[in-house]
């Protein structure tokens, strides 16, 4: 319509500037933690305790050896936050900024990237838990294992649609920030990350659902490199076609809606 | 007061322009151009609920009921037009628009019809102390809001001492936030606020607080601000400030722009006009 209500988003042009946003993440992260006596090792009792607990009490329960199990569930666990914290998360991102949004602070393609980069900020600080894991267990680290940095990748720029979508959907319909974390539960316990799925089963019930589980895939992307195992084309395929559907779809909705957000929170 | 600023900052938009388009624009360029501009924002309203007389309904309602949507239309058909160096400003009753006005042009809401031309930023003094951090230090604060404004770490490196300065903290700077005083604080969003200067300055009442002495000189920083900006919208109930600031004024009541004009006579048809002054709830 104008030189800038033609953008879809107020201020959309600013969002080239990830180092201004990494600044600001960072030094959020670092405050939440100011005054406690641990600081963000904090963060890290969350994750140790979980993998430490339920990874050799589920090793004993679905019979897989330690060494095998608990890096699965270390990779699959620290992985699993990060999809989880940006969906559930995506749930309330403008009604958390709605102060910054009516007082014209902060454009929602601002909020989008800060709440993104939070994640990864936390993401990134839990690896640690994996680096423990690893070094423990004395599990192998192959140039292969460098793959799944493609992995993490993709889930952080999926991130990027996946909260603008979700956010935009739910700043109109609250209903969804109440069923986001039940579904996640549900899918949790649905994706192989305390159990583990039978390699090399093909045509099996659990494989012909996995398949059917985008999750699945996405953390396949960052685990198997690290494990050691193959990835399918498969997952490859059912990656990157949500990447780029994610993206047609969220253009369209926000370009469509994203004016709206405003009135709506 | 105005007069002077306001040739001056005509003569400097008038150098900026390349030659060649002198031809086709022998005007100088508007700041802001809107154009019958309206918005009409969804209310969403419970359905009708008679809890006392019929607690069965309380049941029904849970499951059954339904919020209704409504349209309310907050701006109505509005076209404004800001010249360089000129400084509006807009009179009108609580809730007659005035702050949703200054929202549309910040590019916040955006309009439901009518286009909307900026010439520049357009950037809104309001909300100055949303993003202050209570856990950081006074140093640290300035650098957040600084990000926030959308400055390079160097660029704000460079404005610090004068903030610092000018907030009058001293070695506090160093401190956290929440072991500030009441007034310590609001220096500080004061000045982070106001360190840089705004192309077009959009007002939604004028700003200032504190004690006599800050005061004083906080309302010179504004009174800069304003001077150097290249133009002003600025919202207010004062009619002293408005005369002393501002080139012209609209009225606006409902959504609509009822007078343009000089200061003086939009005062005038605004006091004349009781039924302006009221104010309406706003219902379709």
């Amino acid at each position: 319509m104008t030189a800038r209500t033609r953008s879809a988003a107020p201020g959309r042009a600013r969002v080239s500037r990830p180092l201004n946003f990494l600044f600001r993440v960072f030094f959020t992260f670092l405050l939440r933690y100011r005054r406690t006596a641990l600081g963000p090792i904090w963060a890290l009792i969350g994750p140790i305790v979980f993998v430490g607990t339920l990874g050799f009490l589920y090793s004993h329960i679905g019979n897989r050896p330690p060494t095998e199990f608990l890096p699965h569930i270390a990779v699959g666990f620290v992985t699993w936050n990060l999809i989880q914290s940006m969906i559930t998360g995506a749930g309330s991102v403008f009604h958390r900024g709605r102060a910054n949004i009516l007082q014209g602070q902060l454009p929602l393609d601002d909020l989008v990237m800060l709440e993104v980069m939070t994640n990864v900020v936390t993401f990134l600080h839990q690896c640690l838990v994996i680096v423990g894991v690893f070094i423990i267990f004395g599990t192998p680290f192959t140039w292969y294992s460098l793959l799944s940095l493609v992995g993490v990748a993709l889930i952080i720029i999926n991130g990027i649609w996946v909260v603008r979508l979700i956010g935009l959907v739910s700043a109109r319909y609250r209903d969804l920030a109440e069923v986001l974390p039940a579904v996640m539960r549900v899918v949790f316990l649905a994706t192989p990350i305390i159990w583990m799925q039978d390699r090399g089963a093909r045509g099996s019930f659990i494989s012909a659902f996995l398949t059917y589980n985008p999750f699945y895939h996405f953390l396949e992307l960052v685990r198997s490199p690290l494990l050691g195992h193959p990835i399918e084309p498969i997952t490859w395929i059912v990656t990157i076609s949500i990447t780029v559907l994610g993206f047609v779809i969220e253009g369209f909705v926000t370009a469509r809606y994203a004016r709206y957000v405003p009135l709506w929170v | 007061m105005p007069k002077p600023i306001e040739a001056s900052t005509d003569d400097a938009a008038e150098a900026e322009k390349p030659a060649n388009a002198q031809t086709i624009a022998p005007r100088v360029a508007p700041l802001i151009v809107a154009r019958n501009v309206t918005l009409q924002v969804p209310v969403f309203l419970p359905q009708e609920r008679q809890l006392l007389s019929n607690p069965l309904r309380l049941v029904t309602d849970l499951y059954l009921g339904r919020s209704k949507r409504v349209y309310t239309t907050l701006l109505d058909n509005v076209s404004v037009k800001l010249m360089p160096g000129e400084r509006l400003g807009l009179i009108g009753a609580n809730g007659a628009g005035k702050s949703t006005l200054l929202k549309v042009l910040t590019g916040i809401y955006q309009p439901s019809s009518g286009t909307l031309k900026i010439n520049g930023e357009a950037t809104g003094l309001f909300g100055i102390a949303l993003g202050m951090l209570n856990e950081a230090t006074g140093l640290e604060n300035i650098y957040m809001r600084g990000l926030q404004m959308g400055l390079t770490l160097k660029q704000i490196r460079a404005l610090i001492p004068e903030v610092i300065d000018f907030a009058e903290l001293e070695d506090a700077i160093e401190r956290p936030l929440s072991t500030y005083s009441a007034g310590m604080r609001l220096r500080l969003t004061l000045a982070v606020s106001t360190m840089i200067k705004p192309d077009i300055l959009l007002l939604d009442e004028w700003i200032g607080a504190g004690d006599e002495h800050f005061k004083t000189k906080f309302k010179q920083r504004m009174l800069d601000l304003v001077e150097s900006s290249r133009g002003m919208v600025l919202a207010t109930h004062s009619f002293n400030l408005m005369k002393a600031l501002c080139t012209r004024a609209l009225v606006l009541a409902e959504g609509r722009v009822v007078f343009s004009g000089p200061v003086d006579d939009a005062q005038q048809f605004y006091l004349e006009n009781a039924q302006l002054r009221r104010r309406k709830p706003r219902q379709e």
